[in-house]
């Protein structure tokens, strides 16, 4: 029977079926007016903008899908328009997301309630504005369409669908079975975060259930860092640089400026001491295994195994503290250790020529360890700081606020043996992967087999899913109220820009519900904690206005040296610099783009090229050139690698650069259960079904080569006794810039005679002695105009200057470019055939002795030339000189002859050799749709494009000024390349604008033209880069 | 050359030795109630082919020019390859006809048909490229002046948009010489059909011609307006051609030598696919006293000029690289040579410049097996000579991050194997119904030179 014939006292006239038929929901609506979650109380702001959020995202939904897809809901039209919401116009809000346990402060654009873009949030310290790869990939990682749907349970790898009533229905009695157990049996796995409501929730679940024990694991840990601290100073301790102090950086295998944490800051600081107009440049020396980024912007820069880092710090600490004044307290310096490498000519002169300058320099160095050092070698390096008088003046230390837990290796063995023993019921695995990447002697996989109960929570349906019974979706950081901490203890909010896609709760709703907490909502959760800090509500919005409670970081702490006694060398430390199989190391890193693998499903970051060898897709054993000779290895062949009992098969690079007798693979790779992007290698469209369909299902090639099973609890990140055995097979890998592996003498020959034309640099002496040294680096005669110029100019005349000396190739741009113009995703076999699509791109030469190779990086942007070789042409056309100097490409006109690409002599268009946008066709992938940037055009097949400057910012803000009849301030228009620039390389700005700073660059005696000789007049100039070597050892 | 060879050479066809018999021998082909069995085994491999290049386009119309192996930096590879080629075989009918006409040359009667119809079959081969080529294959229109309601006009100082006019132009007017050339003789075959059929369609085509003095007099008059208005026509298609990379700033492509090379190159080439075609041709169709051994030979002759003019180029495109001191133009040609792709350089090399050397000799140049040898070669040399010029160029050129190196996939293959379907597949149709020598020119020139009948 129909509600409606039941109900007696039907109206006559009504306003909806919801009236007619006497829902309750219309009961309520007559009630309030407004539907939840809007209370009766007046709307304070941060509740206003949750509910302008909401209705934002249920507008995209309703207009982007079908609507079968997402639960069913009622919404009533906004008759009257929240204040300030423009439809059409992005707005800004600050958010912060975590990642390894610290997190960075970013502002994430909205347009009608869909995140499209992320910024870094300059009010928050870890960001000033700039934010890196992954921050910018997290946009896609959102939209995600391969992201766990919905709750389901898992049997034998096989999905059942369930809800999440249901799943609270099966967790209810078993928790209150734990509770009356005490929580015997009960254990949760989650990755680090810094998250203090998370710590809050532990608390309360661990005087909940006093016999439950909560672990933290990662992969790539920094553990070593504190664990160092602590054998230093007996207390926990992070240090904190000012590069921007230091005469002298000393790195020993430290990628400060790359993959480790704080690196935006570190970057930021260290090239404030960079510029060499402000008369004085700090000197940075390397000792690493692999190039990273560090390694590239670094002045001196010795390849050295890993292993060996422990033996130099040593000697480095029988140098300094034996000739500095250490207190007593501080104990005896090292003795100058007897390792054989250190006899080696080269690496006497080196270490030699640190110590003088570090001796040199009190109180104005750094020495730097690498976080994948073990903790003797920070014991050391915060000794030699201490000793150098470079605490308080060059590196602040902050207490640890992470300290009470377990570090990683620990929790995972501990965490381990109980599974084994069948000690645990109940264990819930919170983010992370310890299925694919715990150390393999841990047997993580069997120890889950004993374990009765696993609750997986996570973003995706990984290996951890398919081997645990319940899989609960996790929110995504921009889906969710959340806290994190910077760095140094700054606390930020973590504030969602949508409702959560597929319903999952985030972590601290999901241990409320474990809980049966009175307070559910993420909000509350956070204001709960919060509250202590925040003291009223005024304060709890500035906070969430600025992304940050700013002057929350922590205090900073005096440490005092313990002694420390004699480091113990091995005697693989103190080998000679020999290789070959019997002497090689392997050093396991996080890559640089997947990091451990949680990004193994993101196009962007599986198509960003590295920031070194530029591969993309996959990763591979890095071997240097006269290791790979003696071992027998050619570029792009199979390798066995065998180590710690395991082997793995993985195509090797003849890396320029890499430490004689050690081999890098990075970690991330060989995922079998992620999603599309990160299992099907092959992938042409990006459509599996096609993809399974020529090669067969079960034949997927997987993305690289999983390194994990060659790690273990010992190993750590490096260690030696690796065995290499090329097996004859070659594999092709996909890398975007192919010069280092040019075979042909006249190619080399060409390379090394171009280059310095191109990427022009010197030193700093020479820059003091004529800063415009650059500028005579190639002759040419003067540049006539064959014509009157047609365009004069007058208005705007828009430039970019891209800082060579600032660059440290971090990628940041690439995706940031990526993301603001809505570039696709090509796929693995289409990069090999050399169609990548990128617009921005960082070249790098490597110069010298392949073995010990300097390294330059160039980063390439349409050089939007005023004499046009594309534009004259184009038979249609369909680029064209606009009057302001840019090169615009009108992609309807674009018939995609590719002549221009010809022309141009920096090969900076891209073509669409297919509709790299199919995959949108597939009902699963429309999510992917919200991603795009409306402001700009998305491609079709066969049309040729190129960096625009972003024009499209360029034009808000020439509307806007125009609307407000006011100049266009200098700095106002930034393109999305330079916004997330952490070191400020790349300015843009108008050349006609007297006061302009890309006026002030292009003009200085630095800057220059490349392959300005062809009179094309470009509107990119760099600024030549200018090292600052040690006279004494060059 | 004493006076008797100059004559060998320079008469007219003898038309296997009766004039009289001429129209039956050349025409009997066409009327013959079936072809012989080679010619069916050839047309059935010919449109095999032909189906190839249609499920080529198609497939390339469905998912994108992505199928073949173009790439960055080497946007242009066998697609523009192909279109260079293929123009400059087109070359030898044009000229054959019209300068050799206007040199009164009479020999030229013996071939001018068959390299006319060769070059309007080449033609059409080559315009497929240019449209096919581009990004969005439905959209090769807007590179013409069509006046339209959005105003979108095409930018003529680009020289794909002077292809458009040099190309389709010298189609246009080939077709059209070839025509005129041809009404004489379709009245012939029509006067001679036995089915109504036959006579509708080839009466159609001869317009009404009776063959009367006015007629005639007619006729000549337009066969040389259109010679001497296809003569500039020669020069300059493949010199507007050759500005597609002559007007590039690219290194390898930017020589002001290449006008006149790629016209010699053109004509090197089209010859050689003249005599490749008719050397079987009059095997089979029994025109050996027609197509004689010393037309062959002479073609050989303007091979082995051209071929050397050729080597000349290549020869002076290296010194200007050197003598013009541009280190990247210096460096395209000695990586060309020297790099990656010397193997297509020197392949090149051999098959252009080497092997016609040979036709020094004349045992050479008399043999057909050695003509059809070298004259296969010289193809293959002049089809990589299109590619070593755009591939080299591109493939390393100012940015070394930029460099690659492009390998074609199985569809370029197919795309090119089908180009020739087509081409085939059109010269044996005209080898079928058309006669393959133009019976009034042969007996007209007889008549002059041997003072009349």
């Amino acid at each position: 029977m129909s509600p409606v014939s039941k109900k007696s006292d039907k109206p006559t006239y009504w306003r909806s079926i919801a009236e007619l038929e006497g829902r309750p929901e219309f009961e309520q609506f007559l009630e309030h007016e407004f539907a939840e979650p809007v209370s009766d109380l007046p709307p304070t702001s941060d509740e206003r903008r949750r509910f302008m959020q909401i209705m934002g995202a249920s507008f995209a939904f309703a207009g982007l899908t079908t609507g079968c897809r997402w639960e069913q809901d009622y919404i009533l039209p906004q008759t009257r328009r929240p204040e300030g919401l423009i439809p059409g116009e992005p707005r800004y809000y600050t958010t912060s997301m975590d990642m390894g346990g610290y997190a960075t402060g970013l502002l994430a654009k909205s347009y009608d309630g869909r995140p499209v873009k992320i910024e870094g949030n300059p009010n928050h310290p870890d960001s000033l504005g700039a934010a890196n790869v992954f921050h910018q990939a997290s946009v896609l990682e959102l939209y995600d369409p391969d992201r766990s749907k919905g709750f389901g349970t898992y049997s034998g790898g096989k999905r059942t669908d369930s809800s999440k009533d249901e799943f609270i229905k099966a967790i209810k009695p078993l928790m209150a079975a734990h509770r009356s157990s005490q929580g015997k049996g009960f254990r949760i796995l989650a990755e680090s975060t810094s998250s203090r409501t998370v710590a809050d929730m532990k608390r309360r679940l661990l005087a909940a259930l006093p016999e439950a024990k909560w672990y933290e694991y990662e992969p790539v840990s920094a553990d070593n860092i504190r664990l160092g601290s602590e054998l230093a100073f007996g207390a926990a301790y992070r240090p904190n640089y000012a590069f921007d102090k230091a005469a002298i950086v000393v790195s020993l295998d430290s990628d400060f400026l790359g993959s480790e944490r704080a690196a935006i800051r570190n970057a930021q600081s260290f090239m404030q001491g960079r510029m060499p107009e402000k008369g004085e440049m700090s000197r940075l020396y390397i000792i690493e295994s692999a190039y990273s980024m560090t390694g590239g912007v670094a002045d001196h820069r010795l390849p050295l195994r890993s292993e060996f880092v422990k033996a130099v710090a040593a000697a480095l600490d029988a140098g300094i503290s034996g000739k500095g004044s250490p207190s007593a307290e501080m104990g005896p310096a090292q003795a100058r250790p007897a390792a054989a490498f250190l006899e080696d000519p080269k690496v006497q002169k080196f270490v030699a020529a640190i110590e003088k300058e570090l001796l040199a320099n009190k109180g104005k160095s750094i020495v730097i360890a690498g976080e994948q050092q073990p903790p003797e070698v920070h014991a050391l390096v915060h000794r030699i700081n201490a000793v150098l008088g470079n605490v308080g003046s060059t590196i602040t230390y902050y207490p640890d606020f992470t300290a009470d837990r377990l570090p990683h290796k620990d929790a995972i063995i501990q965490l381990g043996k109980e599974m084994a023993s069948g000690a645990v019921d109940t264990l819930v695995i919170i983010g992370g992967n310890p299925v694919y990447n715990a150390p393999a002697d841990v047997g993580f996989d069997a120890a889950l087999a004993k374990v009765k109960n696993t609750i997986r929570v996570g973003l995706h349906e990984d290996e951890t899913t398919m081997k645990s019974g319940w899989q609960v979706p996790l929110a995504h950081y921009l889906e969710t109220w959340g806290d994190t901490r910077g760095y140094d203890g700054t606390i930020g909010i973590q504030q969602p820009l949508i409702a959560p896609l597929y319903g999952g709760p985030s972590v601290i709703e999901l241990i409320a519900l474990l809980l049966d907490d009175s307070t559910k909502e993420g909000l509350d959760l956070v204001k709960r904690t919060l509250a202590a800090s925040m003291g009223d509500d005024r304060l709890w919005r500035k906070a969430v206005h600025d992304g940050v409670l700013l002057g929350s970081g922590l205090a900073p702490v005096q440490p005092v040296l313990k002694p420390l006694g004699a480091i113990a060398l091995s005697d693989r430390e103190k080998a000679g610099v020999a290789v070959g199989n019997g002497q090689l190391e392997l050093t396991l890193a996080p890559c640089p783009k997947v990091h451990d693998g949680r990004y193994a499903n993101n196009g962007w970051l599986q198509e960003l090229p590295d920031p070194v060898l530029k591969l993309t897709w996959g990763n591979a054993a890095l071997i240097g050139p006269a290791t790979a000779k003696e071992l027998g290895v050619d570029d792009q062949t199979l390798v066995k690698l065998t180590m710690n009992g395991a082997t793995i098969t993985i195509p090797a690079i003849i890396a320029p650069g890499q430490a004689p007798g050690s081999v890098r693979v990075v970690l991330g790779y060989g995922r079998t259960a992620v999603g599309v992007v990160g299992i099907g290698s092959r992938l042409d469209y990006g459509l599996i079904e096609d993809y399974a369909a020529e090669y067969g299902a079960g034949d997927l090639e997987l993305v690289g080569v999983n390194a994990y099973p060659l790690k273990t609890t010992e190993f750590g990140r490096f260690g030696g006794g690796l065995n290499v055995q090329p097996t004859g097979d070659t594999m092709k890998l996909a890398m975007t810039q192919m010069t280092h592996a040019i075979k042909d003498k006249i190619g080399r020959d060409e390379v090394q005679r171009r280059v310095p034309e191109l990427v022009r640099e010197g030193t700093f002496e020479e820059f003091k002695e004529k800063p415009a040294f650059a500028q005579e680096k190639v002759e040419h005669k003067a540049l006539l105009s064959l014509w009157q110029e047609p365009v004069s100019y007058d208005k705007h005349k828009w430039g970019l200057s891209i800082d060579l000396n600032k660059c440290t190739g971090c990628n940041a741009c690439v995706v940031a470019c990526v993301s603001e113009n809505n570039i696709p995703v090509v796929g693995r076999s289409r990069v090999i055939q050399g169609r990548e699509m990128q617009w921005i791109r960082i070249d790098v030469y490597f110069r010298g002795e392949p073995d010990e190779p300097e390294l330059a990086y160039q980063p390439l942007t349409c050089h939007q030339c005023e004499h046009a070789p594309c534009e004259q042409v184009c038979p249609v056309g369909a680029t064209m000189h606009s009057r302001e100097g840019l090169n615009d490409m009108v992609y309807n006109r674009c018939i995609g002859t590719r002549y221009c690409s010809n022309n141009c002599p920096y090969k900076v268009r891209r073509f669409n050799y297919f509709n790299f946008h199919e995959e949108l066709k597939l009902e699963k992938n429309q999510t992917k749709k919200m991603m795009f940037n409306p402001d700009v055009t998305v491609r079709f097949r066969g049309v040729m494009e190129k960096c625009t400057f972003c024009i499209q910012r360029i034009q808000n803000v020439k509307i806007k000024a125009k609307n407000t009849r006011r100049a266009i301030q200098d700095g106002e228009i930034v393109t999305a390349c330079q916004q997330t620039c952490p070191t400020g390389a790349i300015v843009f700005g108008d050349l006609n604008d007297e006061k302009s700073r890309v006026r002030a660059l292009q003009n200085g005696p630095r800057s220059y033209a490349m392959l300005e000789e062809l009179n094309v007049r470009p509107r990119l100039k760099y600024l030549a880069r200018v090292k600052n070597p040690n006279p004494e050892l060059s | 050359m004493a006076a008797a060879d100059y004559e060998s050479w320079y008469q007219p066809p003898k038309g296997d030795s009766e004039i009289a018999k001429l129209t039956d021998v050349v025409l009997r082909v066409a009327e013959a109630k079936r072809p012989p069995i080679g010619w069916y085994v050839a047309f059935t491999l010919a449109v095999g082919m032909l189906g190839i290049l249609g499920i080529s386009i198609a497939w390339l119309f469905w998912t994108g020019i992505g199928v073949w192996g173009n790439m960055h930096p080497v946007v242009w590879a066998w697609d523009i390859t192909n279109f260079v080629f293929w123009v400059g075989i087109g070359h030898a009918g044009t000229l054959i006809s019209a300068i050799l006409f206007l040199l009164r040359q009479p020999w030229r009667t013996a071939i001018n048909r068959a390299a006319e119809a060769m070059t309007i079959f080449a033609v059409m081969c080559a315009l497929i490229f240019p449209g096919i080529h581009i990004g969005r294959p439905w959209l090769p229109y807007w590179m013409l002046p069509i006046p339209n309601q959005m105003n979108m006009w095409p930018q003529f100082r680009s020289p794909l948009d002077w292809d458009v006019f040099a190309v389709s132009t010298y189609f246009t007017v080939s077709l059209l010489f070839w025509y005129v050339g041809l009404i004489p003789d379709l009245a012939s075959l029509r006067d001679r059909a036995t089915t109504t059929i036959r006579r509708f369609v080839y009466g159609a085509f001869a317009m009404g011609w009776r063959g009367s003095s006015r007629q005639w007099h007619r006729y000549e008059r337009a066969y040389l307006i259109l010679a001497a208005l296809s003569t500039p026509l020669v020069l300059s298609v493949h010199s507007v051609v050759s500005f597609d990379f002559a007007t590039a700033q690219l290194p390898g492509w930017h020589t002001t030598i290449f006008p006149p090379y790629f016209v010699a190159g053109a004509i090197f080439s089209g010859f050689a696919m003249v005599v490749t075609l008719l050397v079987p041709a009059r095997q089979f169709f029994g025109l050996k006293g027609v197509i004689e051994m010393r037309h062959l030979e002479a073609m050989n002759k303007v091979i082995l000029a051209t071929g050397t003019m050729v080597g000349y180029a290549y020869a002076m495109e290296f010194f200007i690289a050197w003598y013009g001191g541009s280190p990247y133009e210096g460096f395209i040609f000695f990586n060309r040579a020297f790099g990656p792709y010397a193997w297509a350089y020197w392949t090149m090399v051999s098959c252009n410049v080497i092997f016609p050397q040979l036709y020094w000799f004349k045992g050479v140049r008399t043999s057909l097996v050695g003509m059809m040898i070298i004259n296969v070669l010289v193809n293959v040399g002049m089809w990589f000579e299109r590619f070593v010029i755009i591939a080299t160029s591109l493939h390393r050129d100012f940015v070394p991050s930029s460099w690659g190196y492009y390998i074609p996939t199985k569809w370029d293959f197919l795309t090119l194997t089908g180009s020739f379907g087509l081409f085939f597949t059109l010269f044996l149709l005209f080898c079928r119904y058309l006669p393959m020598v133009a019976v009034a020119e042969v007996k007209a020139q007889h008549a002059h030179t041997h003072g009349g009948h």
